[in-house]
């Protein structure tokens, strides 16, 4: 009974670990199938008619031809099950069009611009912000009840709550407008303007300048959340029965808690890190704002906020792009569950 | 049965014991604290916070006939306990303008027009694209200096190319009867001296002078101001202040004052000035004045005034005037009043022709008050003819706006007409993050709740179902698309309220609590009890309710506790980005009033912290707060975590 309990929370039913990928193959098909719809639902029900909207704002006298005619181009004149498998070929196919605002850019040209920015700074983030995590979690886990652990959990719990551009604002008091360390915001030197020096090392440090106030501001935001999560985590196996076991057979404590309690205690915290990894590419909105770094977030917010109208041809597409960046990366962390976990393997 | 009484008794004893437990727990007793200090700031916000959240009004009712009642303070104030602490500079000071120059041609001649910019965010160099940038809609003929200059200023233009000169200002650029301006009205020298040296530069520089800057330093007098209200008994109530607080005088003729109990606007206490000439006479001159003292080294930031009159009988000229101890009287407004039945009513602005010409410029206060000293404020009634004249004078007042106000200072009315008290929009700020996370907690939870035990308790295709829409909410981009569901609520119901944000939090944030349940009720089911009520023959309603439910409870409010904060922050964050109610005073709004006033970000976080920093702590202290006592509670009321210590 206890067994069917566990295998419940993890979403599956022991079995061999080939039809379980195949069943979280066909399921994550689904999940992209279903992350489809809503995304074009949304959009489709959208309230208001946001292309006359965007139209009265930029042509200022737009006659009922000319909106016809943009109605058509972009098909929105079809009845909705049509439009419906237009916009599943063309999100299939990777051929999102172009945007309505700023001039019309290809979406996917928008979105290569700022993705690689977005990247850096994320993955900075993210990946510091989780070794940093787990390794304070897990220490302060095997050594719970202490002073270190009162002032961990403590300090996680109030970062944790803190407004991220408070954060932000911050890390600008202090070493921007204090310190003078580091640029208030931005992704490179004003004085670059169009042309960057070709110097190599002046380019890197001038971008690395520019990165590490959002960097830090998203790790101070993120890492309270790992250091609770892998803390309850370890605090949650090192309790088990098993544990206890391993200690009475007499072995070594680094060996308890690094063999058998940190394989279990991981399980969970996989699903995590892949969904922080498949979120990566969705930026950070407020940081980029705050910061005025130029990446994915700030995209986001212009496509919303930038226009007359929501940019739709650009949230759908990135919408589709991170909903399926975030299905891919759950995928993988079944995946690394079928490996790690033998109640799977060998179920 | 258990009588109600027992029950009660037995619930107030269950209570009692968790509260014992509870107590010990410092973590969560800190959070008890502070959301109990919280929860009274908002239900006594009204009580607490001195002025409205939005378009705080002074005496907004106390002068009839307006319908711009004058505001609270003037805008950017910095708190009023500045005073206190020495360490804030006064006396000469140095303060340095920055103006972005555009050159257009009108009429076959150039023009040059001044942006200001804000200097702090500048770098020596200054590329095109930044001018660009901070092109402001603001424009000027002349470059007017941001504070009254003691001394001739220094001018130094930055070419684009980054090059500095600095220019020889000849004397008369700078009027020294009109400090606040560099260069002067058309046909003052100032002006023309300023125009034709642009078009010297122009000349040699062509369209390059269009992103030509000029940096002017000067020296002020730099001094705390507070406000000044000149008349408190404006209203005229009683006759006893009246004869304390005013002098009069007949300058000529027989014309005479005195104070009429039930002639007023409300029919309550007036100034009534009668004019009933003798043989022969056919003018008369009286003043009615009031001595102050204005003790700042500092002008005044604005000032705002106010007359209603009433005249019986032929016209009257009506002058109001400031004079400084031993010079010449100023007037800042002359009003020629004819006979009415009804009070005339008029609020007088900085702005005002008369002012105006005094002071060639667009700041008169700091012409009219110069430098500390005494003072006289006045109102000059000239009567002519021969015919019996009468004057009711009413609602008197003038106002002058110092540059510091209440515990917090004021914003600088980006989104509003009026510039607000800082610490009451903090005050009722309270009151719409404690809404907002708490329903938006409630909410959430129940819907979690119900869905979670439905889906553990009646499970196949259900359970199916609800998980996995639970597994789709979960790979959506919750932060844009919470964006995008708030502009498109705001399109629906034409406003953005603060339902439209507890709705698309509540629609987002039971996910997580019913995968809880869920799992918690498949365990529970397998349990005996479940299985003996079964035998019972007790429908699953019962089950649910009587058995399944209040096993669950513990962790309903573990989530509670958890979840507001969460909500809490959203909600901020949204307003942040300036997706709240417009209307609503909160303290995300604060903040991107903050954003949206032009204010650098460099200036925010150093001249104005009091305007950012006390509402992004009261977000993370109250979050906080709300994250201590759900730990606590999680410590107590989680079996496992208790079975670990």
């Amino acid at each position: 009974m206890f067994l069917k309990d566990e295998s419940f929370e993890l979403g599956c039913i022991p079995m061999a670990l080939k039809e379980y990928v195949l069943k979280r193959l066909v399921y994550s098909v689904i999940l992209i199938f279903a992350a489809l719809t809503v995304n074009f639902l949304i959009f489709a029900m959208m309230p208001g008619d946001p292309l006359r909207q965007y139209m009265a704002r930029v042509e200022l006298h737009t006659n009922e031809e000319q909106y016809e005619m943009m109605r058509e181009q972009l098909g929105l004149n079809k009845p909705l099950h049509l439009r419906y498998l237009d916009y599943l070929v063309k999100m299939l196919t990777w051929n999102f069009g172009n945007g309505m605002i700023g001039g019309g850019a290809p979406v996917t040209e928008q979105i290569m611009n700022r993705l690689p920015n977005t990247l850096i700074l994320m993955g900075f983030a993210a990946v510091l912000s989780i070794i940093a995590g787990i390794f304070i979690g897990v220490l302060v886990a095997y050594k719970r009840g202490g002073l270190f652990d009162t002032l961990a959990v403590t300090g996680s719990l109030v970062t944790y709550s803190v407004p991220i551009f408070f954060i932000g604002w911050l890390m600008m008091f202090f070493f921007a407008v204090q310190l003078h360390w580091f640029p208030l915001g931005g992704i490179a030197p004003r004085t670059w303007g169009r042309t960057p020096p070709t110097n190599a090392i002046e380019v890197l440090i001038g971008r690395i300048s520019h990165l590490v106030l959002p960097t830090i501001t998203l790790f101070l935001f993120s890492v309270g959340g790992w250091i609770l999560l892998s803390r309850a985590c370890v605090l949650e196996t090192i309790t088990e029965d098993y544990v206890v076991t391993a200690r009475a057979k007499g072995l070594k404590e680094r060996t308890v808690l690094y063999k058998h309690v940190l394989k279990n205690a991981s399980l969970p915290l996989i699903t995590s890190v892949a969904m922080t990894f498949g979120f990566l590419i969705s930026g950070a909105i407020i940081t980029e704002t705050l910061f005025d770094y130029n990446g994915m977030g700030l995209l986001i917010w212009d496509a919303i906020r930038g226009g007359a109208a929501p940019d739709l041809p650009v949230l759908q597409a990135i919408f589709y792009v991170i909903a399926l960046a975030v299905i891919v990366a759950n995928f993988i962390a079944d995946l690394l569950y079928g490996v790690i976990d033998p109640r799977i393997k060998y179920g | 049965m258990a009588t109600r009484k027992t029950k009660i008794s037995y619930a107030v004893k269950r209570f009692k014991g968790f509260w014992n437990q509870f107590r010990k727990s410092k973590r969560g007793v800190t959070g008890v604290a502070i959301v109990v200090f919280f929860t009274i700031l908002a239900v006594f916000a009204p009580l607490i916070a001195p002025y409205a959240p939005i378009d705080p009004k002074k005496d907004a009712d106390k002068y009839p006939g307006q319908t711009t009642p004058p505001r609270i303070a003037e805008r950017l104030c910095s708190p009023v306990w500045y005073k206190y602490l020495p360490w804030i500079p006064r006396g000469p000071a140095q303060a340095e303008d920055l103006f972005w120059t555009n050159v257009t041609e009108l009429g076959g001649q150039l023009l040059a027009v001044f942006d200001r910019l804000e200097v702090t965010d500048m770098e020596d160099y200054i590329p095109k694209d930044t001018f660009d940038e901070y092109r402001g809609n603001a424009t000027d003929h002349y470059m007017r200096l941001s504070r009254a200059a003691t001394k001739p200023p220094q001018v130094e233009i930055i070419f684009p190319n980054g090059t500095l000169k600095q220019i020889e200002t000849p004397e008369d650029w700078w009027s020294s009867r009109n400090p606040a301006t560099l260069g002067d009205t058309i046909g003052k020298p100032g002006y023309l001296s300023m125009r034709s040296f642009v078009r010297g530069l122009s000349e040699d520089l062509g369209e390059d002078l269009i992103y030509t800057a000029f940096r002017v330093k000067y020296e002020y007098s730099r001094d705390i101001t507070e406000n000044m209200e000149l008349v408190p008994d404006f209203q005229f109530s009683s006759n006893q202040t009246f004869q304390q607080e005013w002098d009069w005088t007949t300058l000529t003729g027989s014309a005479h004052l005195r104070y009429n109990s039930v002639k007023g606007v409300n029919n309550d206490g007036c100034i009534e000035i009668t004019y009933n000439p003798n043989v022969d006479e056919n003018e008369s001159k009286i003043v009615l004045s009031k001595r102050f003292e204005y003790p700042y080294w500092e002008p005044p930031q604005s000032f705002w005034a106010h007359v209603s009159t009433r005249v019986q009988g032929k016209p009257v000229n009506l002058t109001i005037t400031i004079q400084k101890d031993g010079e010449q009287p100023i007037a800042i407004i002359k009003l020629l009043r004819e006979a009415s039945p009804n009070y005339h009513h008029r609020t007088i602005y900085p702005t005002e022709q008369v002012v105006r010409d005094v002071s060639h410029s667009l700041s008169p206060e700091k012409i009219i008050l110069p430098s500390p000293g005494n003072y006289t404020f006045a109102i000059e009634a000239v009567f002519t003819g021969e015919e019996k004249t009468s004057v009711y004078l009413d609602d008197f007042n003038m106002l002058l706006y110092g540059n510091t106000f209440g515990l917090l200072g004021t914003d600088n009315a980006a989104s509003s007409s009026y510039p607000r008290d800082i610490f009451s929009t903090l005050v009722y700020g309270t009151q719409v993050s404690l809404t907002v996370g708490v329903l938006a907690a409630v909410f959430g939870t129940v819907i979690g709740l119900f869905l979670g035990l439905v889906a553990g308790y009646v499970g196949g295709v259900t359970d199916e179902i609800i998980m996995r829409v639970a597994d789709l909410f979960l790979v959506l981009p919750t932060l844009p698309l919470f964006i995008i569901l708030i502009v498109a609520l705001k399109v629906v119901s034409n406003t953005v309220s603060m339902w439209n944000i507890i709705i698309v939090l509540t629609l987002f944030g039971w996910m997580g609590f019913a995968r809880s349940v869920r799992s918690m009720v498949l365990s529970l089911r397998e349990r005996p009890f479940i299985e003996a009520a079964k035998a019972a023959g007790a429908g699953k309603f019962y089950i649910i309710s009587r058995h399944v439910l209040p096993n669950v409870f513990a962790l309903v409010y573990i989530t509670l506790a958890t979840s507001v904060p969460g909500a809490i922050v959203t909600e901020a964050s949204l307003s942040w980005l300036g997706l709240g109610d417009p209307r609503l005073a909160s303290w995300g709004k604060l903040l991107y009033d903050f954003q949206i006033s032009g204010v650098t970000v460099t200036r925010g976080l150093t001249e104005y912290w009091f305007w950012i920093f006390p509402a992004c702590i009261s977000i993370a202290v109250l979050a906080a707060a709300f994250i201590l006592m759900g730990y606590a509670l999680d410590e107590i009321l989680n079996p496992r975590l208790r079975m670990r210590r």
